[in-house]
């Protein structure tokens, strides 16, 4: 999953600790294997290289697409699966490249939910157009590895890559300590130590990917509807949330809402932590 | 109908989603999606208030010997999480007589006092002792210690102390790093001091003879200076639930006046063992003020082993020190605590040292013979063990913690053979040392 997975697991023995461990290792292996768009051996490759010809899909992947339908409605289009192809333009790696208006329109052409004909179990795209779970795999592998262990150990902390969930508190009823590191990347002090009992904490954002050009910075949060980045989105996001992927995606659609990143949270009556910045605001933790 | 459709408004950023998402969630995710979440910001902990240690000490050697009176008090502050200010303050008293590093004789002695201003006499017998040791010195240090990074502290300190004839000032600072979460401490220190002598009547020549009253021939001018590096590395392993174990490793260069002032050596007859006659009119016999390198590296490591046995702790250490004097020096420390409920522990304690003479160490020089360039009689660079045995009692009261510290300290060296000459054959030259250590002291605030 391009980043350290982990899983905390408190007073068992060794043997039903490395069996949790062997579990939680094998699903999260289990669902890259199958919607990594690195492989070219797996449903997303197969959907991507149809070249405008219906593909047949199976249950799970049916079940995401219509999840990621549902996403696109409820977020008024900002959160779209086949946005991904807007990185062949976009580049985040600190320059200058900013790539032209004409690049990014031609490349809208190909982006849009409602482009795609989705009639289970068959998904058309059209020619050039390309689905992207990178999005949503990661906090959706968190809660199936969780619904794989909760049988198992009740006290666990399964954390792929700073998106985690805690099954249940630990072994003695004391919540765990979460850090949320700084976005900056400079490990300069951890912002905020959340204590989670049971449930979900996402994060969206990171603040070293970014281009630079003319003095305006265009933050990495793509608008699928424009092409171009979200103006005055906050540096991350974090949600609380009882399962992984709804805290991801509402993260994820509150970058989307740029500027309105916390009028979005506030309506949304969850737990959040935003940083903007150096400052950090964190009003949903009133 | 149609109108109605295109005018429903699109969500927007006020719009609630969340129950949407979370049913289109628990369909994603099938049966027993779990519906709960408990999560809140931990509450930033409260800085710790001033906490003030203070203690009073006293040391008595045997036999008149000297006796130190010491009061200390410690304050520390948390200014920010991980991040302590920390003050101390000392003031000893010290009095009574010390070795001054001159054989006994079996006839009686006389000696000008380092000030050179007056003379006392040593009966047939007895141990040379400079009765005129006394002295004031307060200490002051500052440290203050913060986190650099979420897993590394820095700690930085300044030290000054005074007393009559010494002066001392001295920066440190320390970098301890946390690994292998937090299991492994890494830790890198250095300090550096610069300390002034102005010794009582002005540092004597090396090597000078003794001379009569009112006869400062033999003395330098102005104060003598020293400076001192000294580096650590540490390791602190967290072994498992129960064991820490810790091995330093130290490094002391020292550069400048590092002789005693007012210590001396007798030049005594090679065959009869009997004093020889000082420089013509001076009136007393021929001793020669002691003279050290003008550099000492020292190096040691030191391993300790922290273990909690049923709630007891055993504290097990062990250091071995080498240095260019030709010293080298054992010591195996051992404490253990026995917690008697009620907050109120006992910790007997139990301490071996011994060390191998300097190279330079003489019980006595024989007339005639040539002088070496290093000599010295001073007990401290003589070959000795030493024994701690003691026993320390604690208890937290309702504002604090108190506790009471009782150690008897017993040294016995062993002079250079070749000293056991005629005369001196008969007498003690490396008289045992005994001394008693009282401690107590009450923290203020935890």
């Amino acid at each position: 999953m391009a980043s350290p997975c982990e899983v905390h697991v408190a007073g068992t023995d060794r043997r039903t600790a490395e069996h949790i461990a062997a579990v939680t290792a094998n699903e999260a292996r289990r669902i890259e294997r199958k919607w990594s768009r690195y492989r070219d051996d797996n449903i997303v490759h197969a959907i991507n290289s149809a070249g405008g010809r219906p593909v047949r899909i199976d249950d799970e992947t049916a079940r995401m697409l219509r999840y990621a339908d549902e996403l696109n409605r409820l977020s008024a289009g900002r959160f779209d699966v086949t946005s991904g192809i807007l990185r062949k333009v976009w580049r985040f790696d600190g320059s200058d490249r900013v790539p032209s208006a004409a690049a990014v329109r031609a490349l809208l052409a190909k982006i849009g939910w409602w482009r795609v004909r989705f009639e289970p179990p068959y998904l058309t795209l059209e020619p050039g157009m390309e689905i992207d779970f990178g999005g949503i795999g990661k906090e959706y592998a968190v809660d199936r590895a969780a619904a794989l262990v909760r049988p198992v150990h009740p006290h666990c902390l399964i954390n792929f890559g700073g998106d985690l969930l805690a099954l249940g508190p630990r072994d003695d009823g004391s919540p765990w300590l979460v850090g949320i590191e700084p976005v900056d990347g400079r490990g300069h002090g951890i912002v905020d130590r959340i204590e989670l009992t049971v449930g979900a904490l996402a994060t969206s954002g990171d603040a070293r990917r970014f281009l630079l050009k003319d003095g305006r910075r265009y933050g990495h949060i793509l608008d699928p509807r424009t092409g171009w980045p979200v103006r005055g989105a906050p540096r991350s996001v974090t949600v609380a949330a009882p399962t992984c992927t709804e805290a991801g995606m509402l993260a994820t659609i509150a970058l989307l809402h740029g500027a309105r990143a916390e009028r979005f949270l506030e309506s949304q009556n969850v737990k959040y932590w935003c940083r903007r910045g150096s400052e950090r605001k964190a009003p949903g933790a009133d | 109908m149609q109108l109605k459709e295109n005018r429903r408004r699109r969500p927007g950023s006020d719009t609630q989603i969340a129950p949407a998402l979370a049913a289109a969630t628990c369909a994603l995710l099938g049966p027993g999606t779990p519906s709960a979440v408990v999560a809140q910001e931990q509450p930033l902990p409260e800085l710790a208030p001033w906490s003030i240690d203070t203690a009073m000490l006293y040391y008595g050697e045997s036999d008149g010997r000297v006796q130190d009176f010491s009061l200390s008090a410690l304050a520390r502050k948390e200014l920010k999480e991980d991040g302590f200010l920390t003050l101390s303050f000392a003031l000893d008293t010290l009095t009574g007589a010390s070795p001054s590093g001159a054989a006994p004789s079996i006839l009686p002695q006389t000696f000008t006092r380092p000030s050179g201003e007056d003379s006392y006499t040593v009966a047939a017998g007895e141990q040379p002792l400079d009765d005129t040791f006394q002295d004031t010195r307060f200490a002051l240090a500052a440290n203050w210690q913060w986190p650099v990074t979420r897993l590394a502290l820095l700690d930085v300190g300044v030290s000054f102390s005074d007393e009559y004839d010494y002066t001392h000032t001295g920066v440190n600072a320390r970098i301890a790093r946390d690994f292998n979460n937090r299991n492994t401490t890494l830790s890198l220190g250095a300090a550096l001091a610069n300390d002034t002598i102005d010794a009582v009547g002005g540092a004597p020549i090396p090597l000078a003879p003794m001379l009569g009253t009112n006869d400062l021939r033999n003395r330098q001018s102005g104060d003598q200076s020293k400076d001192v590096l000294d580096l650590l590395l540490g390791l602190t392993q967290v072994v498992n639930r129960n064991t820490v174990v810790q091995i330093n490793y130290s490094l002391s260069s020292a550069d400048g006046y590092l002789t005693d002032p007012y210590k001396l050596l007798s030049v005594v007859d090679p065959d009869t063992g009997l004093p020889v006659a000082g420089p013509a009119g001076a009136g007393v016999n021929l001793h020669l003020f002691e003279s050290r390198p003008e550099s000492r590296d020292k190096q040691s490591v030191f391993v300790l082993l922290k273990r909690n046995l049923n709630g007891n702790v055993l504290g097990a250490s062990y250091r071995h020190m080498t240095d260019d004097w030709g010293i080298d020096s054992d010591t195996v420390d051992l404490r253990y605590r026995f917690e008697l409920g009620g907050n109120r522990y006992l910790q007997p304690h139990l301490r071996f040292y011994s060390q191998n003479a300097a190279d330079f160490y003489h019980t006595v020089l024989f007339a005639g013979q040539p002088v070496p360039q290093f000599a010295t009689a001073d007990y401290r660079l003589g070959a000795f063990d030493a024994v701690t045995i003691g026993v320390k009692f604690g208890m937290d009261t309702r504002r604090g913690e108190l506790s009471t510290r009782l150690e008897l300290y017993q040294q016995t060296g062993d002079p250079d053979p070749a000293a056991r000459v005629g005369a001196l054959a008969g007498l003690d030259l490396y008289p045992d040392l005994s001394a008693i250590i009282a401690q107590f002291s009450y923290k203020f605030g935890r």
